[in-house]
């Protein structure tokens, strides 16, 4: 059970790490990585709501949709859930913690259109997981996803000062950037854990 | 958000997105259904077919009986093929998700093929594995035959990798040792064993 | 509306991947084969059409407030049709496209389009509107497959054409037309890596043309004003 659980994590974080090797939030994930505080920021938000969602729907999709017959209403429900919940997180956070909430206020509307977020319920499906399972796969999704975010907002500081051809200003640069980093992660596959 | 006292208009405020996103939904619901309710047949007789045919061409058979086994994680299903054989259904963690596959075993506890049912490898490299190519029925042709442990050439086996990549390969290695495993400890009289719960 | 450089807008100019930079996930992701590429662009395209259509229709009565949460439900409707059907008809895309058919929910391309254009023109032109967004969506997977399967594998349209009898397939089975042996081709492009350097490069190229026909077009307008 706890190797499941470690080796889902080690998965989600680097192996299939949800941007570099899985191609899922990268709307997000060059939009802003411009700045470091953008960044943090945004993944706490994306860590947040993919548990959550998670969470929720497993739950929804096991004793609602799958007993129901209504396994087709999926992809609908899931990202129903998933605007609802961005919703809710950021009427909550703006009574609850207004400081937290102006720090990662305006990325919370964004996160309903973040692949990474269906994705992870999407997969969670698909491969069967159980409750636990599921929101450690949703919480790691979101680190590796962070982890990303974070590496990547570094680099793009110092891109500011790099000397490239005209062309590439921009996101094109960035997307070759992003190909290294690409190539550095997938050191980690075939990591297992036995 | 707003007092209940100007009732009337909040209500009116709040109901009315609410009806139509409702109505929205409750349309979407009812073309959904009916779409899904043509297409379901179709879906399960093609995922059925599927089954059957990879079935066929690890290990020809005129039928198979299902061994209502236990799903382990990595032996998933056993088929009793009625020239004696069994059909194991395996899966194993690939280098982009699981790759789950058919794999044959004859009387003599022999493998005689192995069919990639669903995997997401990497197209031009992993997914070789599963193709149809002249590559990929080189590479599940090495499996013909193999008794015992079966490993790639890098880990001391005689499967040779596909080129660039040796994680799939490991994981069709994997996942055929698994099925010849449970097979050898099918008892002679028939009796079936269900894998053991803790399968790494 | 002017359909000639609304193609244009949509193909070029304002290409949703080149230049709008959106729905970038799926494009590098399932670029490795022609198959797969088109079978995309074919989906976004059909998806991008009707939901720009329904969403124009029901323009006037969407209430401000919940607006995104009822382009959801409209794109993820049909999504999940275009979904089932390939599963019955064309199970061979449906699974080599796998999770990258429901994520077309999120692709940005279609609730950008619904926001930003099909929700404030009227029908006619919300439908050409989504067929050249789509058809400028379509030509950069083509462009991203071809470029990543030929340096990749060394074919091409893989899945889609059959090297050895040169018929088109629609089972995915085809191993594409061998151009060269893949003895010297550079795996890694089909690989992650390769699609952000495929898609980096490209969207240089095109910053490149555009800046270049701008200089010119400038150039020009200074001659004649002289």
């Amino acid at each position: 059970m706890l190797a499941s659980l470690v080796s889902i994590s080690l998965g989600a974080i680097l192996v299939n790490n949800f941007i570099f090797s899985q191609f899922l939030g990268l709307c997000p994930f060059l939009g802003v990585s411009g700045k470091m505080s953008t960044a943090t920021g945004m993944s706490v938000a994306v860590i947040f709501v993919m548990t959550l969602a998670s969470a929720i729907c497993w739950v929804i999709n096991t004793y609602l949709l799958i007993p129901l017959g209504l396994k087709f209403m999926q992809t609908v429900a899931y990202i129903l859930v998933i605007a609802v919940l961005v919703q809710l997180v950021e009427m909550f956070l703006r009574k609850a913690i207004p400081s937290l909430y102006t720090a990662m206020g305006i990325f919370l509307p964004l996160i309903t259109t973040n692949c990474a977020v269906l994705g992870v319920v999407l997969l969670n499906t698909q491969n069967n997981y159980n409750f636990l399972e599921s929101v450690v796969y949703g919480f790691t999704g979101g680190v590796g996803f962070a982890l990303a975010i974070i590496l990547f907002a570094s680099i793009r500081e110092r891109l500011a000062f790099a000397d490239y051809p005209k062309a590439f200003e921009g996101f094109a640069i960035c997307l070759v950037a992003a190909a290294l980093f690409a190539l550095a992660f997938m050191g980690f596959s075939g990591m297992k854990i036995m | 958000m707003k007092s209940s006292i100007h009732l009337s208009d909040s209500v009116k405020a709040l109901l009315r997105p609410g009806v139509v996103l409702l109505a929205v939904a409750a349309v979407a619901a009812f073309v959904l259904g009916g779409v899904s309710l043509a297409t379901s047949g179709r879906i399960e007789s093609i995922a059925a077919e599927k089954l059957s045919a990879s079935m066929q061409a690890v290990l020809p058979a005129d039928g198979y009986e299902d061994l209502g086994i236990e799903d382990n994680g990595e032996v998933e299903a056993a088929y009793a093929a009625s020239n004696g054989g069994w059909v194991v259904q395996t899966t194993e963690s690939g280098s982009q998700g699981l790759v789950t596959m058919l794999v044959g075993v004859d009387g003599s506890y022999a493998c005689t093929g192995v069919s990639i049912l669903d995997s997401s490898e990497t197209a031009g490299l992993g997914a070789i594995a599963g193709q149809a190519s002249e590559k990929g029925e080189a590479f599940r042709a090495q499996f013909v035959g193999q008794t015992a442990v079966v490993a790639v050439t890098k880990d001391g086996g005689e499967i040779d990798a596909i080129t660039g990549a040796t994680i799939t390969s490991r994981a069709v290695c994997a996942g055929v040792t698994a099925a010849l495993e449970y097979c050898a400890a099918i008892e002679p009289d028939g009796s079936v064993p269900q894998p053991l719960s803790d399968a790494g | 509306m002017n359909r000639k450089q609304q193609f244009a807008e949509g193909t070029i100019t304002n290409n949703p991947v080149l230049v709008q930079q959106i729905g970038l996930c799926a494009t590098m992701a399932i670029s490795t084969t022609l198959f797969n590429g088109i079978g995309m662009g074919l989906s976004v395209l059909i998806i991008l059409t009707c939901c720009n259509v329904v969403i124009s229709l029901i323009r006037k009565i969407i209430p401000g407030q919940v607006r995104l949460a009822i382009f959801v439900v409209v794109i993820a409707g049909f999504v999940t049709i275009v979904d089932l059907l390939l599963q019955a008809f064309v199970p061979a895309l449906s699974e080599s496209l796998g999770v990258f058919i429901p994520l077309i929910v999120v692709n940005c391309i279609i609730i950008g389009r619904a926001e930003a254009f099909s929700s404030k023109h009227d029908v006619k032109d919300s439908f050409f509107d989504g067929v050249f967004q789509g058809v400028g969506y379509t030509l950069v997977l083509i462009a991203m497959c071809l470029i990543r399967e030929l340096l990749g594998s060394g074919t091409i349209g893989g899945g889609l054409l059959n090297g050895a009898s040169g018929f088109i397939t629609l089972d995915g089975t085809g191993a594409g037309i061998r151009i060269f042996s893949d003895t010297y081709a550079a795996g890694a492009l089909v690989l992650p890596f390769g699609g952000f350097l495929t898609l980096g490069v490209l969207m240089a190229l095109l910053q490149h043309i555009l800046s270049k026909s701008a200089a010119r077009k400038a150039a020009k307008e200074k001659e004649v004003s002289d």
